[in-house]
């Protein structure tokens, strides 16, 4: 058996409609072999169109799908290297674990000898041994996602895709599985496209994500890049909490955007700092400096603490500035006693380089 | 890609052809036979398949036949009124009890399910056989009756009385009621009752404003699923009355296929039955395809 | 008074009113049956006066019961073998027809959907004489077993469309994707998987096919030929008003005990196929009652 591991997935201009809605609109992506991509997005964006036109089990109306570099146009999806583990698992609930998991071996007139083996061998590497008799309703929804699993990677497939394998679990068992998927990953070295609405699970398991709204790619990037580099308002908003102001654009300076933000002025280095006019800036909570209050001082506002949530190992600050943006902040909780309670007047340091000027993206733009 | 577009509509093409054959050209070898006319010597019908050489002469006098005072008008009023009396008294019977059986109904509900069922399964005919047997003259409803001074002598419960072949129409079919009511009323939300119940609405005004108006479709549907084989019913009638002074449609058109000649006039009114049912018909099927479109939740 | 008004309309308590009208319900519907089931058993040859019991009208007598009776015999040998038929010919082509139907999207199916749903509404004397005209002045089918059978199929074949469709929407498409993306062909899908799934719906099918046929008597009877082609209840409406002795109870005894122990064998085997499957499984008994459309 000369199984070649990780497939690489590119897909062109993919499109698919459902009567008036445009499912997949456009989709661009190169996935290399045995990366971990994540399709990330709510729900209703398409996510699982694509995952299903990859697999095979839709037909794109308009462009190109190849794996490895061999279009896949002509090829059904039970000739496809590429194997899903389904939203719903879609166990078949008259057959036993086993035999879920020998389906597919047994279509390939596999030996049963070999059958045995593989089953057995998967099945360990999922942690199931033991369970080979029971039937899918016998099992909790953690060990009926691993025979899922389980009933995929033993075809040994190129390409794995994963249609929120999480979502139905709870939120304890699912942080043990994201652990386990990752180490299966590695162990299996074949290419995984995740697909996820949960921002966090595509963050800490992702070698690569692409954000998608409304059928279209909104981004591609690393987690780190995505996080603290989002490419739209959209993708900004998505992934968490962000503050998103709208502010006047004045051009570079040295390098920074000079913006104009009510009375105040602001210097952004990062994101487009060349924008003139009307654009949107972002920053992230955790940026964003609470002083005592104080008059002036570059890039700084002054404001009134709104509202203090008590986080733990945090505190989260609800401010309102002068300019009348409400702003969140995380500062951290180090025991000192409270400086900032409810209506104590601060002053915000929005750091030049966590500030961030977005394009202008039209069709990006999500309110 | 032929093939692909071809597998699903194969498993559809011998069912399709089985209706095609035995369902739609049947019916309308009935238009022809009814439009057709009748061989001279033996007195058979003669079909004429080509419609633009329909003869309307029976159709004609079987209508003329219809009008106010005529034979056909007076077994089609007697028609539409037992059938009309007999359905109201199913759902006089059976609505009360699918209501019990959907929503109070709690350790007993799979036996009162199962007994429900039971008459369902038991042969229409054995049924009318058993409450033939209980209203012989010298049978049980009789003797007790007379036993128990209500009746001096045996009353003639199977000499052509129209009580006897509506309750028999009404113990015959309420049980088709039952279950469709049943199962409409058993899909209804408890929470929508409570609701009902918390808004201030007593159980009664609950019962009419949430209840019964959810419960409408499964009430139309039930009745057009009884109604429509109560039209064609001649059966009933044959066993619990046998007199011509209680014929119903069923009955007429039975007669007319039972007897040589007369096939032509019995093609032509079961056309009218068809076309007076059709309206009935398309409301049922409307229903059904509106209540198949709905989401099936798995 | 008002105690009795309060205990008989008590919010909180049982409606006492409808459970009075269900039992009375079920005791009007089941009472007279059972009657005609006891007189079976009569030693006397009255359908109304109890003469002690025996097994005479079934087996013993020599000329008159049920096993001797060339009539009452034969009609029953009729009815059986024709519900054989049907089901064998119905289920099959009513499933397939359901699997056309569902998964088919294509212009075609509209018109053939509506057209199925016909059969279910149509009053059967209409399907009697329109088979009985089309059999006689077009197809030339001689009447009798054949002909028979083809009218029994045709209102059968609608019955098991519903049923096998309802549970292919419960189950929906995504094991036979799963199936598909795991290697298997679409043949190989349908026969490992749909199938398997579907049985509980197929076996309840049969079992209404059986119940259908065994108590059909218009289309049955307009296409019977003659006295060898009559069927169980032809022989009770056509001899039910005459004088006649407790064999013809016995007879419609035996029907009913059949179709109740086939009712009841479905059930057992459609909760061992569903063992696991809370869906289907709660579903089991509508399934059989499964007229509800
Ligand atoms: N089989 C289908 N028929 C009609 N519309 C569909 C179908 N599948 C998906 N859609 C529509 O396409 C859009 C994308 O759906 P989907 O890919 O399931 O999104 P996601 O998985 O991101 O939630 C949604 O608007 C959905 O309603
Ligand atoms: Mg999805």
């Amino acid at each position: 058996m000369s199984e070649a591991k990780g497939g690489a997935v590119e897909l062109v201009e993919l499109r698919k409609r459902f009567g008036d809605v445009a499912a997949v609109d456009g989709v661009s992506l190169r996935i290399p072999a045995g990366e971990f991509f994540s399709l990330l997005g709510p729900s209703g964006c398409g996510k699982t169109t694509t995952l299903r036109l990859i697999a095979g089990l839709e037909r794109p109306d308009g462009g190109r799908i190849s794996l490895d570099g061999v279009d896949m146009a002509a090829t059904p999806p039970h000739r496809r290297k590429v194997n899903t583990v389904f939203q719903n698992y879609a166990l078949f609930p008259h057959l036993s674990v086993f035999d879920n998991v020998a389906f597919g071996l047994r279509r390939r007139r596999t030996s049963r000898n070999e059958i045995n083996r593989r089953v057995g061998g998967v099945l360990e590497a999922v942690r199931l041994e033991g369970l080979e008799k029971r039937r899918p309703s016998q099992l909790s929804g953690g060990q009926q996602q691993r025979v899922a699993l389980a009933r995929a990677l033993v075809l040994e497939p190129s390409v794995l895709l994963l249609d929120e394998p999480l979502g139905a679990l709870d939120a304890k068992l699912r942080k043990a599985l994201q652990l386990e998927l990752k180490t299966i990953h590695e162990q299996f070295g074949i290419t995984f496209v995740y697909v996820t609405h949960d921002q966090e699970e595509a963050l800490t398991m992702s070698d690569r994500i692409a954000v998608m709204s409304d059928g279209r790619v909104e981004q591609v990037a690393t987690p780190e890049e995505i996080y603290e580099e989002p490419a739209t308002v959209f993708v900004a908003d998505f992934l968490g909490i962000s503050n998103l102001m709208t502010a006047t654009a004045e051009g570079a300076h040295d390098g920074r955007c000079l913006l104009r933000l009510g009375e105040s002025e602001l210097h952004a280095a990062r994101g487009e700092i060349s924008a003139r006019g009307e654009v949107r800036i972002v920053i992230r909570p955790e940026r964003i400096r609470v002083e005592p209050y104080a008059p002036g001082g570059e890039n700084r506002i002054p404001g009134m603490v709104e509202r203090v949530v008590y986080l733990g190992s945090l505190e989260q600050l609800v401010i309102r500035l002068a300019t009348g943006d409400v702003l969140q902040a995380i500062v951290v909780n180090d025991g000192e006693p409270k400086a900032f309670s409810q209506g104590v007047p601060v002053r915000v340091h929005l750091p030049a380089e966590a500030l961030r000027v977005l394009p202008e993206r039209p069709a990006g733009e999500v309110t | 890609m032929a093939r692909r577009g071809l597998f699903w509509p194969l498993f559809a093409l011998p069912g399709a052809v089985w209706l095609v054959l035995f369902f739609l050209i049947p019916f309308y070898a009935v238009l022809s036979v009814a439009f057709g006319t009748v061989d001279p010597i033996f007195q058979g019908p003669v079909p004429v398949w080509n419609p633009f050489d329909w003869h309307f002469t029976t159709m004609r006098s079987v209508l003329e036949q219809l009008r106010p005072g005529q034979v056909f008008w007076t077994v089609f009023v007697r028609t539409f009124a037992y059938v009309g009396i007999a359905l109201a008294g199913c759902l006089a019977i059976g609505y009360p009890v699918a209501y019990y059986l959907a929503r109070h109904a709690r350790r007993t509900k799979a036996l009162l399910l199962v007994l429900l069922i039971i008459p369902f399964w038991v042969s229409y005919l054995m049924r009318m056989l058993a409450w033939i047997g209980l209203l012989l003259p010298d049978g049980l409803v009789n003797r007790s009756l007379v036993d128990i001074g209500l009746l001096s002598h045996p009353h003639g419960w199977l000499d052509g009385q129209p009580s006897s072949v509506i309750f028999a129409l009404v113990y015959g079919y309420v049980p088709y009621l039952i279950l469709p009511l049943f199962a409409t009323l058993d899909r209804i939300e408890p929470h929508l009752i409570e609701a009902g119940l918390d808004l201030g609405a007593s159980r009664f005004s609950t019962f009419l404003h949430v209840t019964l108006p959810l419960s409408k479709q499964g009430i139309l549907a039930g009745s057009v699923l009884i109604a429509l084989p109560m039209f064609g019913d001649y059966y009933t009638n044959d066993v619990i009355s046998g007199s011509p002074g209680t014929s119903m449609i069923g009955n007429q058109i039975n007669l007319f296929f039972q007897g040589g000649p007369q096939r032509t006039t019995g093609a032509a009114l079961v056309i009218v039955l068809a076309v007076l049912l059709g309206a009935l018909m398309s409301y049922y099927l409307y229903s059904t395809v509106r209540a198949s479109r709905q989401p099936v939740t798995a | 008074m008002k105690r009795l008004r309060d205990w008989w309309s008590n919010p909180w308590g049982r409606p006492r009113a409808l459970v009075a009208v269900t039992w009375l319900y079920i005791a009007w519907s089941i009472v007279p049956i059972a009657i005609a089931i006891l007189f079976s058993f009569n030693a006397g040859k009255s359908r109304t006066v109890w003469q002690g019991f025996s097994t005479r009208w079934y087996w013993g007598d020599p000329t008159q019961s049920v096993l001797h009776d060339p009539a009452l015999r034969s009609a029953l040998e009729q009815s059986l073998k024709l519900a054989a038929l049907d089901m064998a010919v119905s289920v099959p082509l009513g499933v397939a027809l359901a699997l056309g139907l569902t998964r088919w999207h294509g212009p075609g199916a509209r018109p053939v959907n509506v057209l199925m749903l016909f059969p279910l509404v149509t009053p059967e004397i209409v399907m009697a004489v329109s088979l009985l005209l089309v059999f006689v002045t077009l197809y030339g089918i001689q009447l009798g077993t054949t002909a028979q059978l083809l009218g029994q199929v045709t209102f059968s074949v609608s019955y098991v469309v519903v049923i096998v469709r309802g549970r292919l929407l419960s189950i929906g498409k995504e094991y036979e994707e799963a199936a598909t993306d795991l290697g298997a062909s679409r043949v190989a899908a349908l026969r490992l998987v749909l199938l398997p799934l579907l049985a509980p719906a197929i076996f309840a099918s049969l079992m209404v096919v059986f119940a259908l046929s065994i108590d059909d008597f218009v289309v049955t009877d307009y296409l019977s030929s003659d006295a060898s082609t009559q069927t169980v209840p032809i022989q009770i409406y056509s001899s039910v008003r005459g004088t006649t002795t407790p064999a013809l109870n016995a007879l419609a005894t035996v029907i009913v005990v059949a179709t109740l122990l086939a009712v009841a064998f479905a059930y057992v085997v459609h909760r061992r196929f569903t063992a696991g499957d809370e869906a289907a499984r709660g579903s089991a008994l509508r399934e059989i009652a499964a007229f509800d459309v």
